[in-house]
């Protein structure tokens, strides 16, 4: 309101001046200043924000919800404490509905009936994977130190304390390396036939791939397998990233299409009327202008591969010393080496699982963190204000 | 040199552009080019957008294609640069000579027709990936030609487009960063670097204040002594403003082609019709 009061003042100080304009000079009063009425510090309020009866309302919601389901517990000696969580939500949800029924009306209650809901299932999603990720960290931080993450298990007895997951940290790494380099320019020349060029093939490739994004990773692990580690070469790191390739394949493709969508069609207008053939079209503007989409789609890629257990079971076999050649021998990786330990008997073992989840979840972490870095770099380096 | 950018330059052009063209532009720039479409006929499939269409667009002026909308006017500016085709079911007859050569004949490659006519679209979009300097010369990377002196040809470019003196000192910023009319001026420039003969606008102020548009009209009428310039608008006051000569297309009645109804010097068809129906086109009766 200030930007609005403060014209509308001087206005009336012009006004004065052009009425004593016309007196004699001598006459003239010196004009006073207009006084300054104090402007009062103006209380924001969002007008989207929970009022005080809407509080209320929530508390009561929340307050019968797990009375009634602790009251249902107790009577009917339900001792899972799911049981109690799914009630307490449920009766919690019907409540909401009910007060704000009663105290409003049935259309403002199926409205905040439907937001609770919404808010309750994102709720729900974060606090599995908080749970889930919580879980991972207590039960391997313990066993996370510089021994552990430097040595491998080539020297560990089944009951001996030591050892450690660097074979496996090299292998995924390795294993990883390989099926990006594989795939991901594969997939992302296929995403550019789908929505660049379009070829006449499109439709039947864009089938093709998304047949592919359903198959089983076994059945990827069987192919490689079968017509690659049978055919006397034996298991190796480079045989899992092959596997790993083909179920990457479907999933860069398609997020790289849907990415290559978002770019404005006049963008390749310009560079066509610039006298651009269309190969150029797309590497010096397409592709740059997607470059941090085409990350994403690659980052979703190694995500898909980097938790896969079976197609390198079949292919890399595992192993407990380091392997540092993808090319030749058995090589272990993170989840493989997570399943292999966790099916021992023994508590020691066990907990190396546990460490070794761990580490693949930070190691993730760690690959994710830095594809958004280098994503974001270039498009600073090129200026890009977004 | 700031005579370029100030706005009297358009009150007193002759002097000023005189000035220019000694100091700035390089002597070996092309001389003027002209096209001349005849019976030009579009299709979209099988519907006919537009119907033998003739008209000569001369060296060293500006052509104002008018009209209401859905008349054919950007498909017919479209067919001049080989970008109608890139619709896949577009379909055209009736010739297109760019200086005596047809340019839809196997004497010139699309790229080629592409390069010596340039476009400057509607809405500005500049490359979101590279900076100012980088999009003045994307046209000479992406139609594989080269420069030894990047620098002088991007300050010639954006000098000419009268943009040279708001972003000298950031050249290396974002293209997005700029204003919706700096950003078309900086269109202009990545559309001049790469020394076309003739210069196609569709509506090119369409998005923009009335501010920019002063400046682009200016920067237009700067421009047209050196190459020649095809323009669609909308705006009745620019067409007077910016063109020697203006066509005017209509399409009669719902379902049929678009067509040119008249054609001349602008102050003609303004002025003194030959066509009832220009009259009340131009005069505000209809459309």
């Amino acid at each position: 309101m200030r930007l609005f009061a403060e014209p509308r003042l001087q206005l009336e100080v012009d006004v004065d001046m052009s009425l004593l304009d016309e007196r004699p000079l001598d006459e003239t009063p010196v004009p006073e200043a207009p006084e300054q009425e104090p402007i009062e510090e103006q209380v924001p309020f969002r007008p989207r924000a929970l009022v005080r009866s809407e509080r209320v309302e929530l508390l009561l919601a929340v307050a019968s919800g797990v009375t009634g389901s602790a009251v249902m517990c107790l009577l009917f000696d339900w001792t899972q404490p799911l049981t109690f969580a799914i009630w307490a939500l449920l009766l919690f949800l019907g409540s909401t509905y009910l007060l704000a029924r009663d105290s409003q009306s049935p259309i403002v209650a199926t409205d905040r009936l439907i937001t609770t809901l919404v808010w309750t299932s994102g709720g729900i999603a974060v606090s599995v994977l908080l749970w889930m990720l919580g879980y991972v960290v207590v039960k391997g931080i313990a066993g996370l130190n510089f021994e552990y993450l430097t040595s491998d298990l080539s020297k560990v007895g089944p009951l001996d304390d030591g050892g450690g997951v660097f074979h496996a940290i090299v292998g995924t790494l390795e294993q990883m390396l390989i099926a990006s380099v594989l795939s991901i320019p594969i997939a992302i020349l296929t995403a550019v036939y789908l929505h660049e060029i379009r070829g006449r093939l499109a439709g039947i490739v864009r089938f093709v791939i998304d047949a592919m994004s359903g198959l089983p990773s076994i059945v990827a692990g069987l192919f490689i397998y079968t017509v690659w580690v049978l055919q006397g070469r034996g298991p190796s790191g480079l045989a899992a990233g092959l596997a790993l390739a083909i179920l990457m394949i479907p999933t860069v493709t398609r997020t790289a299409e849907e990415m290559l969508k978002t770019i404005d069609d006049g963008l390749r207008e310009s560079a066509l009327a610039l006298g651009a053939p269309q190969w150029r079209s797309v590497m010096q503007v397409v592709l740059p202008t997607a470059r941090s989409g085409l990350i994403t789609a690659s980052i979703l890629g190694v995500a898909r591969a980097v938790g896969e257990t079976a197609p390198v079971l079949l292919t890399a076999f595992g192993s407990s010393s380091i392997n540092w050649s993808p090319f030749n021998g058995p090589q272990a990786d993170l989840p493989l080496y997570i399943y292999q330990l966790l099916r021992q008997p023994n508590p020691a073992q066990i907990a190396r699982a546990w460490s070794g989840a761990l580490v693949l979840v930070l190691l993730v972490l760690i690959l994710f963190v830095l594809a958004r870095v280098i994503g974001e770099r270039g498009a600073r380096v090129r200026g890009g204000s977004r | 040199m700031t005579t370029v950018q100030s706005p009297q330059t358009a009150e007193t052009p002759a002097a000023n552009r005189q000035v220019v063209s000694s100091e700035i532009l390089p002597e070996e720039l092309h001389p003027s080019s002209r096209i001349d479409a005849t019976d030009v006929t579009c299709w979209f499939g099988k519907r006919k957008v537009l119907e033998r269409c003739t008209l000569s667009m001369e060296p060293g002026e500006v052509t104002a294609l008018i009209g209401p909308s859905g008349c054919g006017k950007s498909t017919f500016l479209r067919s001049l640069n080989r970008m109608h085709e890139l619709v896949p079911v577009a379909a055209i007859a009736g010739t297109i000579e760019l200086d005596g050569v047809d340019i839809y004949s196997e004497e010139m490659s699309p790229t080629e027709v592409r390069s010596r006519i340039g476009m400057v679209f509607q809405k500005p979009n500049p490359f979101p990936a590279m900076s100012i300097a980088d999009n003045v010369l994307a046209g000479l990377s992406l139609s594989g030609m080269s420069n030894e002196d990047p620098k002088a040809l991007v300050e010639q470019c954006l000098r000419r487009a009268g943009l040279w003196a708001e972003v000298s000192d950031r050249l290396n910023e974002g293209g997005m960063s700029l204003s919706g009319g700096q950003q078309q001026r900086l269109c202009i420039a990545r559309a001049l670097a790469v020394h076309p003969d003739v210069l196609l606008m569709d509506e090119p102020c369409s998005a923009l204040d009335p501010i920019s548009t002063r400046v682009i009209e200016q920067t237009i009428r700067e421009l047209c002594e050196e190459i020649t310039i095809v323009i669609v608008t909308h705006n009745m006051q620019q067409a007077q403003r910016v063109s020697d000569k203006c066509a005017f297309f209509l399409v009669e009645s719902i379902g049929d082609p678009g067509r040119i109804v008249e054609a001349g010097p602008t102050t003609q068809v303004f002025e003194n019709p030959s066509d009832p129906r220009t009259y009340d086109y131009v005069t505000g009766q209809f459309g």
